[in-house]
């Protein structure tokens, strides 16, 4: 029998986009701090450490190994995780399954990345396939760009909608003081961006942003002994994609992606009818403005087609029936290999009512957080107020 | 540090340069010789389920048989239809050469026509507003005696 799983700890650096005063180590510990601050705890009470990043960003590799002064994993077990877009919440489901299997009562997990190191987009580009696709991506940014035209082909989505959902963003943004991109955008802002991948302007894309994150997870025996508000984590899913499919479907095919088969499955199991009122907010991995749109449908927040309608209402704002990323999301802070694991922390966070003047309008009892990158895999988290 | 003793920052600069050299494979290989030898695409199908691929794969991602043999590869294009596109109008760092890309650049996703695969490759026309989804797009191919056996064997789709 599993153990249940319950976040005790949640700490994070504030996001910008330099950090040339700290060395990653130095950055990491002041997330490994804060958490272990939050939890109450020293680091003689973790059992497990998981850290993650993208090493190509910084040029180093062996990370886990050398920033163990700054981790606090000496003598203790655990992991390095460098699985792309994902880690940050890889690393989390890697974090429960330390947990849930027995072995571990605590585990510690970290997600950091210095964007200012390198050429996140050089980097990137090295995601594809050598022979036959390499000299036709631009880092991320052309598969957003090709999702987002497809997106746009399919449902009628209209260039106006991704602004809305950037400038939603940016309002949410402004209220967190730990996000990257804190300006406040309106519609006719973000639609004079500077183009960079037609249809893609700059503000329609994340930013490259340094920090870290990191969350204490513990068994239920050990949370309710130590914590006052552990935030549980009910389930949690893992889908992966081919890679020759991951990106498009053909016409008269049927669309069935990672995030789709994700949804459907924790949803199911958890019998979670309608999930845009059974869940009070989700803190979706957004990389591109187009795409939190197609992936709320892809999830099954919404039907195919409806999610642009829904921006237009307000459903997704802040005091909206269904926030999406009330921490500003991806499009306002990306330090890749934190970008999963702070969806699950300001999920967490929401939960506990502890995010400040970001926190959504409604009580909140069920969040989701996602993680979605290379190698083209859909993770997907269900936080819960109760263990039950 | 408890207590600073200067504001000046300290970093390091170093540059990595590694070559690589990549295996295409049984696969792939074929693929690329016939850019070369015949100036033809090709795809495979799953004997099983029917999907195709572009270039040819050993096994079906979907169903996990193995795919069909090079007698029953498909030849795919030279014409296409444009499924979606990009224009790259902010210049990157290409990791495989260490140049600047030169911008704009485009890149569509074509179907083939023969079979439902798609290849991403280099459009001719830069132009957004002159480039459509659902628009029909032709490869061009290097002449023989410059071909390399790698996909640059294609110079570029061009609007047809
Ligand atoms: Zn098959």
């Amino acid at each position: 029998m599993p153990q249940r799983v319950a976040i005790v700890g949640i700490g994070q650096t504030r996001h910008t986009s330099r950090r040339p005063d700290v060395n990653d180590g130095e950055l990491i510990n002041e997330a490994v701090s804060a958490a272990l601050a939050d939890a109450q705890l020293t680091m003689k009470d973790i059992e497990a450490v998981i850290i993650g990043n993208m090493e190509f960003f910084e040029g180093h590799h062996l990370n886990d190994a050398m920033l163990i002064d700054y981790t606090g994993a000496r003598g203790k077990a655990g992991l390095k995780m460098n699985t792309g877009g994902t880690v940050g919440t890889m690393e989390v489901i890697s974090g429960c399954y330390h947990v849930a299997s027995g072995l571990f009562d605590t585990c510690l997990v970290i997600g950091w990345e210095k964007h200012d190191e390198a050429s996140t987009t050089s980097c990137i580009t090295t995601i594809t396939d050598p022979a036959v696709d390499r000299p036709y991506a631009v880092g991320a940014l052309s598969g957003l760009a090709i999702i987002s035209m497809n997106y746009m082909t399919r449902t009628g989505c209209k260039v106006e909608h991704a602004a809305m959902v950037r400038a939603q963003a940016s309002e949410n943004a402004s209220r967190n003081p730990n996000a990257h991109v804190r300006d406040r955008l309106s519609v006719e802002d973000v639609l004079k961006g500077r183009m960079v991948l037609y249809p893609l302007n700059l503000y329609f894309l994340c930013p490259t942003s340094v920090g870290a994150c990191a969350l204490v997870l513990a068994s239920e025996t050990k949370a309710k002994k130590i914590s006052r508000k552990p935030v549980w984590i009910r389930d949690h899913i893992t889908v992966h994609s081919d890679y020759s499919g991951a990106l498009f479907t053909f016409p008269g095919e049927t669309r069935e992606t990672s995030h789709m088969v994700a949804g459907r499955k924790i949803f199911q199991r958890n019998h979670i009818t309608k999930p845009i009122r059974e869940i009070q907010v989700f803190e979706l991995y957004d990389p591109c403005a187009f795409l939190q749109m197609s992936w709320l449908e892809d999830f099954g927040i919404c039907d195919q087609g409806e999610a642009w309608k829904l921006v237009e209402k307000g459903v997704t704002a802040r005091e909206g029936e269904f926030p999406v990323c009330p921490s500003g999301g991806v499009l306002c802070t990306n330090a890749i290999g934190d970008s999963g694991t702070l969806r699950v922390a300001e999920a967490a966070l929401q939960i506990r009512g502890d995010a400040g003047e970001h926190q959504v309008t409604r009580d909140v009892k069920a969040a989701l957080a996602s993680g979605y990158g290379g190698s083209y895999w859909t993770d997907l988290l269900l936080l819960s107020k109760t263990p039950d | 540090m408890q207590q600073k003793t200067t504001d000046e920052l300290i970093t390091q600069e170093m540059l990595l340069k590694i070559p690589y050299r990549w295996a295409a494979g049984e696969h792939i290989g074929e693929f690329l010789r016939e850019l070369r030898r015949s100036g033809k695409i090709y795809a495979n199908k799953c004997p099983k389920c029917g999907r195709f691929r572009c270039p040819p794969a050993p096994v079906c991602s979907r169903c996990h048989t193995k795919m069909e043999e090079r007698e029953k590869w498909v030849h795919v294009g030279p014409k296409g239809t444009l499924l979606s596109f990009f224009v790259a109008e902010q210049s990157f760092l290409v990791p495989t050469t260490g140049d600047m890309l030169e911008v704009p650049f485009s890149v569509g996703v074509i179907w083939l026509d023969g079979a439902p695969v798609a290849l991403w490759h280099q459009l001719e026309e830069t132009n957004p507003d002159k480039i459509k989804v659902g628009m029909r797009v032709e490869a061009v191919f290097k002449p023989k005696e410059q071909r390399q056996a790698n996909i640059f064997d294609i110079l570029h789709f061009k609007a047809i």
